[in-house]
């Protein structure tokens, strides 16, 4: 089964570090370059983000991501560039259309906090098993019937579209055409829906029964499956993250 | 009538699932038995062509499968899937089991003649009007099959026929296959249940890690007690007694055993 987590297996120093450190760093990346709005902030953050995710060996994995949201901001630059109603300083023209200088700045700004955050995001998604994640969260007082709803939709997706698969196939067999013209993959796909809904719906109650039949309601103090992930400087990173986000303020408003 | 070259699969690169497979069938039932992950689904599917070949060809009557889509092989060979609750998706019995011989371009008049036999074949046809969701899972499991036998194939698969089902499940299973050879077609089932395989199919090909082990006549094939254990397969349980027992010949059927007893004692 296709697993719909990008989790990447690694040795590195970024996969040691335990999940929660990981989940600092995302609102530290955010709000450091919105607090201290100066383009070497952001390009300082952005340069950090790749080091670590180099380091960790899976930046192969956020090209498509990155590629995806490129596509996006080709956008926002081109409509900033050519249309911002502050547009006032012609940076140069290619034909009919005009880019200006405002615009650039502004599309520029947006670029790269857009490129920081999911930097950030793919540190912690690429690098952290989600069950890993939803643990550390649940130990630090997280409800776990959150907890067991964030990790099963890890589960579920990829077990309906298993199941989605095995009904088409069971469909073909009995010589319904799914392959060929959109109209003819539509006319096969919505008939589908049916029995995939209604085996996620059984799937779901037989589930919530097998939950329940081993405790899943019990009000005594629960035991974890796995051991807690710790990684030795933590603490120092959080509260370094912590030290540079109030001195990144107190610089805002004092200098 | 069907005819396999050289077939080789794999879901990606790295792992072949099925490799140089070369086996011809001809209207003889056959069992194809292994552990799980031994390659029988994939290899059914390719026979069905619900998945494509990376190399090699099926022929099912001289026709290319590799060229034609499932949808167009569903008049020729039929499956019966593991799961029923894949497969039921109408909202009575009859609509369901219809729902096959009208996508293969079956008059109606004909394809509601051609369900309602294959409804009493599974002695289904006093539930037409049901919700197939109603039915128990034993039911799910005959009615699954009577939707693929009311389509007249010339080739039925049947993936695992015999889970979920008691001793009277089984009975009408046995029957239904046994009526299907009658009206000689070829009749292959993927399955677990050796003694099942022991009483009701002429032919048994053994499946290991994508390859053909073994593949002969069923006696045979249970003779070969050091070959079944390398793919994890047991021999039916009579067979093993008559072994313990000091019988020399391969006994697969209670009857033959009850026969050989009767004649003669097995030396001590």
């Amino acid at each position: 089964m296709k697993s719909i987590s990008l989790y990447e297996e690694g040795t590195s120093f970024v996969h040691d570090v335990d999940p929660i450190t990981k989940l600092w760093y995302i609102p530290f990346a955010i709000l450091i370059p919105i607090i201290l709005p100066l383009f070497t902030v952001s390009f300082l953050l952005i340069g950090l983000s790749l080091a670590l995710l180099l380091a960790a060996k899976v930046i192969r994995k956020t090209i498509p991501v990155f590629g995806f949201v490129f596509l996006i901001l080709i956008t926002v630059v081109l409509i900033q560039g050519m249309f911002k109603p502050e547009n006032e300083t012609v940076l140069f023209q290619i034909g009919p259309l005009t880019m200006y200088k405002e615009g650039l700045l502004f599309a520029l700004t947006i670029t790269l906090r857009v490129i920081n955050i999911i930097g950030a995001f793919m540190i912690l998604v690429l690098t952290t098993k989600p069950s890993d994640l939803v643990e550390a969260l649940v130990r630090k007082g997280m409800s776990p019937r959150i907890g067991y709803v964030v990790v099963s939709v890890f589960q579920i997706i990829p077990e309906m579209m298993a199941t989605m698969s095995t009904i088409t196939d069971a469909q073909r067999a009995r010589g319904m055409e799914t392959e060929g013209k959109l109209l003819v993959r539509i006319k096969a796909f919505l008939p589908l829906l049916g029995p995939v809904v209604l085996g996620s719906l059984i799937n779901t109650k037989e589930r919530a029964m097998a939950l329940e039949v081993r405790g899943f309601n019990s009000q005594a103090p629960k035991t974890f499956l796995y051991e807690e992930k710790t990684y030795q400087f933590s603490k120092i990173l959080q509260m370094g993250m912590l030290l540079l986000t109030v001195a990144a303020v107190v610089w805002r408003i004092f200098l | 009538m069907i005819k396999i070259a050289n077939l080789s699969f794999s879901y990606n690169k790295e792992t072949p699932v099925l490799t140089g497979i070369k086996l011809e069938f001809d209207r003889r039932s056959t069992a194809i038995i292994g552990q799980n992950g031994a390659g029988k689904t994939t290899f059914v599917k390719l026979l069905k062509g619900l998945l494509k070949a990376d190399e090699g060809e099926i022929l099912i009557h001289d026709h290319n499968v590799n060229r034609k889509t499932a949808a167009q092989l569903a008049r020729t060979i039929g499956l019966v899937f593991q799961n029923p609750n894949d497969q039921i998706f109408k909202r009575t019995v009859l609509d369901e089991v219809m729902f096959g011989p009208l996508n293969i371009k079956m008059d109606k008049q004909t394809a509601k003649e051609k369900a309602i036999e294959a409804l009493k074949m599974v002695e289904l046809d006093g539930k037409l009007e049901m919700n197939p969701h109603d039915l128990s899972l034993s039911e799910k499991k005959l009615l699954c099959i009577a939707s693929v036998v009311a389509m007249e194939t010339d080739i039925i698969i049947f993936d695992e026929p015999t889970i979920a089902q008691d001793h009277g499940g089984k009975e009408k299973i046995r029957q239904i296959i046994q009526a299907l050879k009658d009206k000689n077609k070829l009749v292959m089932t993927i399955i677990h249940d050796m003694d099942f395989v022991a009483e009701n199919f002429e032919r048994t090909i053994v499946f290991t890690e994508g390859k053909v082990l073994l593949d002969g006549d069923t006696r045979y094939v249970f003779s070969q007690k050091e070959l079944l254990e390398t793919a994890c397969v047991e021999a039916p349980g009579i067979t093993k007694l008559a072994e313990r027992l000091g019988f020399k010949d391969t006994v697969i059927t209670v009857e033959e055993f009850i026969n050989l007893k009767q004649t003669c004692s097995p030396p001590r």
